[in-house]
């Protein structure tokens, strides 16, 4: 399988897919690079590098909160948790996907003929 | 084991510490440090159990991070702001200070002068003529209070502070030469005449200065 996402077409969507992460419960960094990759069927990498720069902004803005674990072997972790402003940044860009994807398959693969005048 | 978990750790650090090498420290910084920190090892961890050995785990782990550039350059930023902040709003805040300082002075000067003069006898001139005192300590107590940042408000501009300053420096400059030409002609309309010039020039700029003022409020 030689499919691939290209950067430019998710770039858009980096921070929904982590709000999305976000909205099924708290995680921190490595953990959430984690569920990214199992979520897209082991198809797709989110790096840790985008990761932690969109945290950075999420947080700044007040769509993400984040806090540190109480874990004492081995290092602490940093947890994320999404904000009620976070939910709803989540639920316009869901219902935005959900008209684009329409849109832009029909301009992708759509005939003229198929539009119904 | 944990001679292995040691090492590990130290590699981590060390290459943590070389990559932020040169950013200006801030909380931010060392939050990022720890958590990058932690995220390369449990990913070295992860590595390491599936089959690789320590030295191929932790390059492997420190590739698949990506491009931390941008981070670092983040940090950078945030280390320069933070550092040329404080730097300058020591300096104001101490120039503030001591204007507050000296205005105060200046003014408890020019009245204390002022009394003296008058119960040893001198003339009305003489003893208005001290009142320069409280004008200057009246306009560099104007100034260094506006370009004061409070916790509830934020400095003023160093220029707009200084017409401020320069529009009660009228204000109290015609008292000044009213009170000095009353007693030197002797007449109450050169005094009038006197005060009218530099208190209306005075009023205007004020006036402007509050109506185009913008509000310094902190939220």
């Amino acid at each position: 399988m030689n499919a691939k996402i290209s950067t430019d077409l998710i770039r858009g969507h980096t921070d929904t897919i982590i709000l999305n992460v976000l909205r099924q419960g708290d995680s921190y960094g490595y953990g959430i690079y984690k569920k990214i990759f199992q979520l897209s069927g082991n198809r797709y990498e989110l790096k840790e590098a985008t990761l932690y720069t969109a945290f950075r902004r999420l947080e700044q803005e007040g769509y993400i909160l984040s806090y540190w674990g109480d874990e004492t072997q081995g290092g602490r972790r940093k947890y994320y948790r999404i904000t009620a402003k976070g939910e709803e940044l989540y639920s316009q860009n869901k219902k935005d996907w959900n008209f684009a994807r329409v849109v832009l398959d029909q301009l992708i693969q759509g005939g003229l003929d198929d539009v119904k005048a | 084991m944990s001679k292995h978990k040691n090492h590990l750790n130290n590699k981590i650090t060390t290459y943590i510490d070389n990559l932020f090498s040169g950013v200006g420290s801030t909380h931010q910084l060392f939050d990022l440090k720890e958590e990058l920190a932690i995220n390369i090892k449990e990913k070295t961890l992860d590595f390491k159990s599936r089959g690789m050995d320590d030295d191929q785990a932790f390059k492997e782990a420190v590739i698949s991070m990506g491009d931390l550039g941008g981070l670092v350059e983040d940090m950078r930023k945030l280390g320069q702001d933070t550092a040329k902040q404080s730097v300058y709003s020591t300096m104001t805040a101490r120039i503030s200070t001591a204007g507050i300082i000296i205005g105060v002075l200046l003014i408890l000067f020019g009245l204390f002068v002022i009394a003296m003069l008058h119960f040893m006898g001198l003339s009305g001139t003489e003893v208005t003529g001290s009142g320069i005192f409280i004008v200057a300590g009246g306009m560099l107590f104007t100034y260094s209070v506006l370009t004061r940042e409070t916790t509830k408000k934020y400095a003023m501009n160093k220029i707009r502070a200084a017409f401020y300053a320069l529009s009660v420096g009228l204000l109290l400059f015609g008292f000044f030469t009213s009170a000095v030409a009353r007693y030197a002609t002797g007449e109450i309309y050169i005094s009038i005449g006197s005060l009218m010039v530099f208190f209306l020039a005075g009023i205007g700029l004020l006036l402007f200065l509050i109506l185009t003022g913008t509000d310094r409020g902190k939220r």
